[in-house]
């Protein structure tokens, strides 16, 4: 008898020890990340003298290595302008962001001011965890609403149902545009003239000088396209993976989404004019693009910097063609926002440093300078950024797309994403050439029509408080 | 023996001194770290985690609804949740494979083979080495174009697997990665375990005219088996619990779902999908079954393990 409790004990003991040793593991990535690039602001010598004083903003966010140094910058110059200010700037890994966040404010310890991911947003505003900043927005001292593209002080309203209406949570950290990129050189060589904004391609255009710009053999192999960005081809073709009013239906069923997902796939299976599945998990269309062997790829503009640095060739950049069917182009764009806390004890130092963040002239000046992104206030990216001398030479492109062409992804607007990363998680059964993208959207219509059902009845769940 | 039930009598009997009671207290200081660290970081988060899966908990909000089963209910109709299980008892494939390399290993370091102690460094090294870095550079070697590994592959067959497209291919890679990581841990253990075999059994079958291969099977294996339990115990938990490796080859859980374990569902659901409550049934349904299986193990042990008479 002994004995057999004896060995459960240890059966528990072996099973608890495992499980736990799996949770000491996962913390202590967490708590290495912070500690190693910290900055630790608080602890500078010079500052420590004044601390008691001082109201204390904390501040977490994620970012690669030159975001974090011009946020430190950033929040020194904050600190200086307003003196009685002290902040506490605590850097995550991205992929781990948003466990950490909300482990934080599960355990009632939510940093002051964070980064705010835009396909999250709403979830931590119906759950009551963010500040309306709609008042502060509108008596500010810091930046003039009026000066920043549209879409994006809109693209972080949430109205308890609806993102892009309603009260404001949070501001835009930066904007990203996601638009053609194209080989200069190659289509010099291949005699292909680009479109331009008041004569734009329609999708045939597009595939005709595909064609002219796919040549070579084996390791000299050119292809004229990378793959072609989804999104924009089923909402230019006037089609939506879900009914845009009440966000409810879904309808890939409709002829014109399948009509734009084959268009898509076939540029790959019957045109032979971009890289095979193979080919692009071997090197991908980014990479394929960056070596001078794809002549066009759709990437965002927080890829400047890295063409700077690594494309020997001339490039530039051009709007997404016109679906032929409807005479109009459609695609996303991005954002990262910054919210305050619900529960900040200090919410007016608090947004002054999201505002700050946001919207300093000389920020946002180091971050198109250094190719991170592109300016939000639009009297800066009409003006100075107009004659800044890096490329791409067709800036007003980027604005084009940003002032006419650009909108919010669905995925982003629905509460959570499962039912879009069930579409995608084996949409390269139509890339394959396994099923058509009628047998696809078919086969999986219900599925995903289940999964959108469950995020909205979450939605509605959250909402009730 | 005598001395301790002498001894707890003497605790029983007609009350205790002040120095037996002030010892006993010391004793209780002693252990008091572990016990708390215990209760702390195992116990508590147990009991939360069980209550919560009977709640609606979403982590973001403080209230939770009691729901209930519902959330178990939910979880034996969740075709993701079987496919994960499918996926996670796979990942048990690597046990045999680097408990007989580590033991072949062992037994040739053992033996004092020339430069065994930087083949020991050598081995142990993926062990200690960051995962993150890993599976980097694996990625780089099971690249189905201009991968190590595909080229090597292409003198033989013509169409060597995409490794990291397809969900089959890529829970081998895994299973190969896991293999390799832990022959040199394993090894470890068993090279002590060699260590503490006393020298004269060898002698003693020696004199009695076994030859190395009967030394092998009726002394150094069967005198391992406790060293061997262990591990495989150990390397079931671990085995059932794989997430980093699905995380940086499978962000999404491979095509189909053919790939995602059931920690990394556990975790998906928890702080991707903020169903902490539905993870959090996941993960005692998962802890039950992880605890059968051990005890199970423990059962069968009696029947194999020598412990020696």
């Amino acid at each position: 008898m002994k004995k057999k409790i004896l060995i459960v004990i240890m059966c528990l003991t072996f099973t608890l020890s495992a499980l736990g040793l799996a949770g000491c593991k996962q913390a202590a990535k967490l708590s290495t990340s912070d500690d190693s690039i910290e900055p630790k602001v608080t602890e500078e010598p010079a500052e420590t003298t004044e601390t008691e004083e001082k109201t204390k903003v904390t501040f977490m966010g994620w970012g690669t290595d030159a975001e974090i140094t011009t946020f430190k910058e950033m929040i020194a110059q904050y600190e200086t302008k307003y003196p009685d200010i002290d902040v506490e700037y605590i850097v995550v890994a991205d992929n781990e962001f948003d466990t950490k966040l909300q482990t934080m404010i599960g355990a009632g310890q939510c940093p002051d001011a964070f980064y705010s991911h835009i396909d999250r947003m709403m979830k931590y505003a119906a759950t009551g965890n963010l500040y309306d900043l709609t008042d502060y927005v509108e008596n500010n001292e810091i930046f003039d609403p009026d000066n920043v593209w549209e879409c994006l002080i809109n693209l972080y309203r949430f109205d308890g149902n609806m993102q892009g209406s309603g009260s404001i949570y949070a501001l835009p950290k930066d904007v990203s545009v996601f638009p053609v990129f194209y080989n200069v050189d190659l289509f010099k060589a291949a005699g292909v003239t680009p479109p331009t904004i008041d004569n734009p391609w329609d999708w045939n255009d597009y595939l005709e000088a595909a064609k002219k710009l796919t040549t070579g053999e084996g390791e000299n192999k050119i292809y004229g396209t990378g793959a072609y960005s989804l999104e924009s081809a089923v909402w230019s073709n006037g089609a939506e993976w879900v009914d845009q009013e009440t966000l409810t239906k879904v309808k890939i069923d409709d002829p014109a989404f399948i009509q734009a997902l084959q268009w898509c796939a076939d540029l790959r299976l019957v045109h032979g004019v971009a890289p095979s599945a193979s080919e692009t998990e071997s090197l991908s269309d980014y990479d394929r693009f960056k070596q001078g062997k794809l002549a066009m790829v759709g990437a965002g503009t927080w890829s400047l910097a890295d063409f700077w640095a690594n494309c020997d060739f001339e490039w530039d950049v051009m709007n997404w063609p016109v679906s032929p069917n409807t005479g109009k182009s459609e695609i996303w764009f991005g954002s990262a926002g910054l919210s305050v806390s619900s529960t900040t004890a200090n919410p007016e130092a608090a947004c002054n440093l999201i505002a700050y963040l946001s919207f300093n002239e000389d920020a946002q000046r180091t971050a198109y300078t250094m190719g991170q992104a592109i300016p939000m206030l639009k009297d800066m990216a009409y003006g100075e950024y107009m004659n800044f001398e890096k490329p791409p030479a067709s800036k007003e492109v980027l604005f084009d797309i940003l002032e006419n062409h650009a909108r919010l992804a669905t995925q982003s607007r629905t509460f959570n994403q499962e039912w879009f990363n069930e579409f995608n998680s084996n949409i390269d059964a139509v890339f394959n050439g396994e099923m058509t993208a009628q047998q696809y959207c078919e086969s999986i219509k219900d599925t995903i029509q289940q999964l959108l059902d469950d995020s909205n009845a979450q939605k509605a769940e959250y909402s009730k408080k | 023996m005598d001395c301790i039930s002498a001894r707890s009598k003497n605790i029983k009997g007609k009350g205790q001194s002040k120095l037996k009671r002030r010892e006993s207290l010391a004793g209780l200081l002693f252990v008091s770290p572990t016990i708390i660290y215990f209760i702390v970081f195992f116990l508590l988060p147990l009991a939360v985690c069980i209550y919560a899966s009977f709640t609606n908990w979403n982590i973001l909000s403080p209230n939770r609804v009691f729901v209930g089963t519902l959330n178990y209910e939910r979880l034996f109709v969740d075709p993701k949740f079987w496919k994960a299980l499918k996926n996670t008892l796979f990942m048990l494939i690597p046990i045999p494979i680097y408990i007989t390399f580590a033991l072949l290993f062992a037994y040739a370091c053992h033996k004092n083979i020339l430069g065994q102690k930087v083949f020991r460094a050598i081995y142990y090294l993926p062990y200690i080495s960051s995962i993150v870095a890993l599976t980097l550079i694996w990625m780089w070697l099971f690249n189905s174009k201009y991968g190590l590994v595909n080229n090597f592959l292409s003198l033989f067959v013509d169409n060597p697997p995409s490794w990291l497209s397809d969900p089959f291919w890529t829970k081998w890679m895994i299973v190969i990665m896991i293999s390799w990581k832990l022959i040199g841990f394993t090894s470890i253990y068993y090279i002590a375990a060699l260590k503490s075999i006393p020298k004269s059994y060898y002698e003693a079958a020696q004199i009695d005219g076994a030859g190395p291969r009967q030394q092998f099977f009726k002394i150094t294996l069967p005198l391992l088996t406790p060293t061997t339990f262990y591990l495989l115990v150990i390397g079931m938990i671990g085995s059932l619990q794989t997430f980093v490796e699905v995380q940086m080859f499978a962000p999404d859980g491979g095509r189909g779902y053919g790939v995602g374990t059931i920690v990394f569902y556990i975790w998906q659901k928890a702080f991707s999908s903020s169903q902490m409550g539905y993870a959090c049934a996941i993960a005692t349904v998962f802890g039950l079954f992880i605890l059968v299986i051990t005890v199970i193990q423990f059962t069968l042990s009696r029947k194999w393990v020598f412990e020696g008479n």
